[in-house]
């Protein structure tokens, strides 16, 4: 089975257990005599366990040694389960913004685990098709280290093509322009876009300074732009792969805001409004 | 200006097989019964009898109890008794425990939650007392090391063995078939053998009668028979019919027993692996050839290069088809190449007989192998970067689909909390198209990592069939990392229950020890990577099975 239809029925098949749920909740809700007359106890209490269980896939990284399920079952319940407490929310609450400082925190809070999450499983789609398009894969951790054998490199072809051809013009443009280049990733949100502004750098780069080389120098500066495009593909994983690391670094500790508010609230509810 | 450094071309005997064996110790062998009667005029000027003995062999002691060889360990010698007895175990089989394989037992749920409070926050933990098994006898170097039955009596009372004296020749079907050895043999007494490798033993049965016949004899003996049972061309034969044909089949080897050695070099180098042809398109067919061990590439010239059709592996059959047209009337030479992928053990089955008593209860081929030259060329490239790579060997390799992979190292994470702390596998390795096969044990088909083990540490589970390595009987030798061709054995330096790094307080120098991907043998619910992947981008797969490139196209 190819992962696409993998991911397809893996969705139907979670999709169908909260409907099944959906559909067992309303019946009972209508079914079961409320006593206290406020169906926001139901639906507070519902998206409570919810937002527990979505949690529960953080736990579910730690305990990999133990047989609990494919990750990727927890993640597509992760997925659609925050699509059902945005649902519940808005049932719970009976409006897109509410009133008071604490509710609208907390709506804040709601929109933006949620937007974040969004994002997430967006960039999960469609990033790493972009990165296997760059013909190279790289582990993120090297990067740095790969940078800095690519400046070495750099360096040693411009400080060769002075040896060989006894003029430091290439060098020198190496000092004034192309250093800044390969110093570290650079044109971040041209790869975040795909604008290929490094491609184009490099080029009008090149272009500027093959006029006043030699044969031999041309040599050395085709190394260099060969060099310069590998840096560049190198810069689009670092780019791709940040982005797909670092947004957790939002969603998590949002979220994490958001269950320590849900419980906050939770124990206000029930010591005051009860 | 370059410059140019001179070194003496490489030779086929730099580095001999034992390298302290003497002059005086190849007279001595020269005049053994076995070598004696060799005729070394039959030798070529090349690769004299004496150079064999002398490079291709060596001598080896054993105290009573060592172990010679294990049931189930793969190995490229051959072994021949010079003095001192030893025993063969029939029946029972030893207990794997008591020939230093790994017991392997799936933990229990709550056992393997447990390694979340009990996991060390340093990698490669190993409690002292598990550094030196008391099976393992210390050799002159780590690969003289060997594994020891604690209690000789016993085994010879509760075993049912037999006796192995001087002049007796055992281990030889095993180094030139490149399959297990089917039994367990240690000293009873202190015994001298001589360990021939398996270039000597391919030269002594190549130019001397005497050994050929005794090698052949052996092997129509124990496998040919049943071999050729299992195939389905001779399927429907009587006994007397099978006898023969085994008479009349030809044994053949192509390519290099330590293929792994030159196809590594070749890979680190990016240059492609030259193959051996085995039969060329063009050709007539003398008859069928059927794989014993090893692979072999099928394929057809196309424009300046060879494409590849299929993989034939062992059991299969080449030359059938054009046989099968042949004896309809049409005269047909041979429509694709056959070449050998490393090493290859063939049966050359001759066309007469297949006239004889196969094509009279035959049905026709099924589908000639040339058709698979209709399918679009695209169709194949998956295979045939699976072949150049030698991935085909992989039985369960981790492959990666990165237009899922969101490289998060979920997989990592999980191998490494399911492996004491380090993960036993790199997520990185070569690429083609959206497809990666990662630095994991692909628990190869011809696992080139077990030859060699001194200890007979690395092996095969029994259950499963997975290469593991058994911990405690691990010498840290290096060997099976250094025969991967793959990179997949990774040497780790172990530490005590306080962090520290474990040292040999003689050398100095770090305790060892060989790991890999073990397929989460102990763990229940099977390999953590595949079960961690959250977009389902990892797999394990089977490069034999024809699905898994239909999946990947």
């Amino acid at each position: 089975m190819t992962g696409e239809r993998a991911i397809t029925i893996r969705y139907m098949v979670v999709l169908g257990i909260f409907a099944a749920a959906i559909v067992a909740f309303t019946l009972h809700a209508i079914e079961t005599p409320n006593q206290l007359g406020r169906p926001e106890f139901l639906t507070g209490y519902v998206m409570f366990g919810l937002m527990l269980g979505v949690a529960l896939l953080n736990a579910r990284k730690r305990l990999s040694m133990v047989p609990v399920g494919r990750a990727a079952y927890w993640l597509a319940l992760h997925v659609l389960g925050g699509f059902l407490i945005i649902g519940l929310y808005f049932v719970h609450t009976q409006r897109i913004w509410p009133q008071g400082g604490f509710e609208r925190a907390f709506a804040m809070l709601v929109y933006l685990v949620t937007a974040s999450g969004i994002y997430g499983y967006v960039i999960q789609r469609f990033i790493p098709r972009r990165l296997t398009t760059s013909g190279i894969e790289i582990i993120y951790e090297r990067i740095p280290a790969e940078l800095a054998r690519i400046r070495r490199e750099a360096e040693e072809i411009a400080l060769a093509c002075t040896k060989e051809a006894g003029t430091d013009t290439l060098a020198r443009h190496y000092l004034e322009s192309l250093s800044w280049y390969f110093r570290r990733p650079r044109f971040f949100l041209g790869h975040v876009f795909a604008l290929e502004s490094g491609e184009h750098w490099v080029r009008f780069q090149v272009q500027t300074i093959e006029r006043y080389l030699s044969e031999a120098e041309r040599r050395h500066l085709a190394k260099l732009e060969a060099l310069a495009l590998y840096k560049d593909r190198i810069d689009f994983h670092f780019v791709g792969q940040s982005l797909l690391k670092y947004w957790l670094l939002v969603h998590v500790p949002l979220a994490t805001a958001l269950l320590a508010m849900m419980f906050w609230h939770i124990i206000v509810i029930n010591v005051y409004a009860l | 200006m370059a410059s140019v450094a001179f070194m003496a071309r490489p030779q086929r005997w730099d580095a001999p097989f034992g390298p302290a064996m003497t002059d005086a110790d190849v007279a001595r062998l020269m005049t053994l019964p076995e070598i004696a009667a060799i005729k070394a005029d039959n030798f070529p000027a090349h690769t004299p009898l004496a150079d064999i003995v002398k490079n291709d062999t060596r001598l080896v002691r054993y105290e009573p109890g060592d172990i010679v060889v294990r049931e189930g360990d793969y190995g490229n010698s051959a072994f021949l008794v010079i003095s001192g007895k030893l025993r063969v175990v029939l029946a029972p089989d030893l207990p794997r425990a008591t020939i230093g394989r790994q017991e392997s037992r799936r933990k229990g749920f709550f056992e393997a939650l447990a390694q979340v409070w009990t996991n060390r926050v340093m990698p490669e933990v190993r409690g002292a007392v598990r550094q030196t098994s008391q099976q393992v006898r210390a050799g002159d170097d780590l690969a003289g090391s060997r594994v020891v039955l604690q209690d000789v009596p016993a085994v010879l009372s509760r075993h049912k063995t037999a006796e192995l004296g001087a002049s007796a020749l055992f281990g030889e079907l095993a180094a030139l078939g490149r399959v297990p050895r089917t039994a367990t043999i240690f000293a009873e007494e202190p015994a001298e053998l001589l360990e021939i490798r398996w270039q000597g033993l391919r030269e002594l049965r190549k130019y001397d009668m005497g050994w050929r016949r005794l090698i052949d004899e052996r092997y129509r003996e124990n496998t040919l028979k049943v071999a050729l049972r299992e195939s389905s061309l001779f399927q429907g034969l009587s006994e007397t019919e099978l006898q023969e044909v085994a008479d009349a089949v030809l044994f053949e080897t192509y390519g290099g027993f330590d293929w792994n050695v030159s196809f590594k070099r070749m890979r680190e180098q990016g240059s492609v692996a030259q193959e051996p042809v085995i039969a060329r398109e063009g050709e007539y067919p003398d008859g069928v050839l059927m794989v014993r061990a090893g692979f072999a590439r099928v394929a057809v010239k196309i424009g300046n290069g060879q494409r590849t059709l299929t993989y034939l592996g062992a059991g299969d059959l080449y030359g059938i088809d054009e046989l099968w047209a042949a004896r309809n009337g049409s005269e047909v030479s041979l429509q694709t190449s056959l070449s050998a992928l490393g090493y290859v053990d063939v049966l050359r089955v001759p066309a007469p007989v297949l006239e004889r008593f196969v094509f009279p209860k035959m049905q026709a081929p099924p589908r000639p192998l040339i058709e698979m030259a209709a399918r679009p060329l695209s169709a194949d490239a998956p295979m045939e970067w699976a072949v150049e790579q030698r991935f085909i060997n992989g039985t369960k390799a981790m492959l990666i689909d990165l237009s899922l992979c969101v490289r998060c190292d979920d997989c990592v994470r999980a191998c490494a909390s399911t492996h004491g702390g380090n993960p036993r596998f790199i997520r990185h390795g070569r690429t083609f198209d959206h497809w990666m096969v990662t630095n994991a044990c692909m628990h190869c088909a011809d696992p080139v990592c077990m030859i060699g083990c001194p200890t007979g540490a690395i092996h095969r589970s029994i259950g499963s069939g997975t290469v593991v390595i058994n911990d405690e009987t691990c010498i840290g030798c290096g060997t099976c990392a250094g025969s991967c061709p793959y990179h997949n054995i990774r040497m780790v330096e172990t530490r005590d229950g306080d962090g520290k790094l474990l040292r040999d307080p003689d050398s100095q120098r770090p305790i060892v020890k060989a790991t890999k991907c073990d397929l989460c043998e102990t763990s229940p619910g099977g390999p953590a990577c595949v079960r961690a992947c959250p977009h389902d981008a990892l797999r394990r797969v089977d490069f034999r099975s024809e699905s898994t490139f239909r999946s990947v196209r």
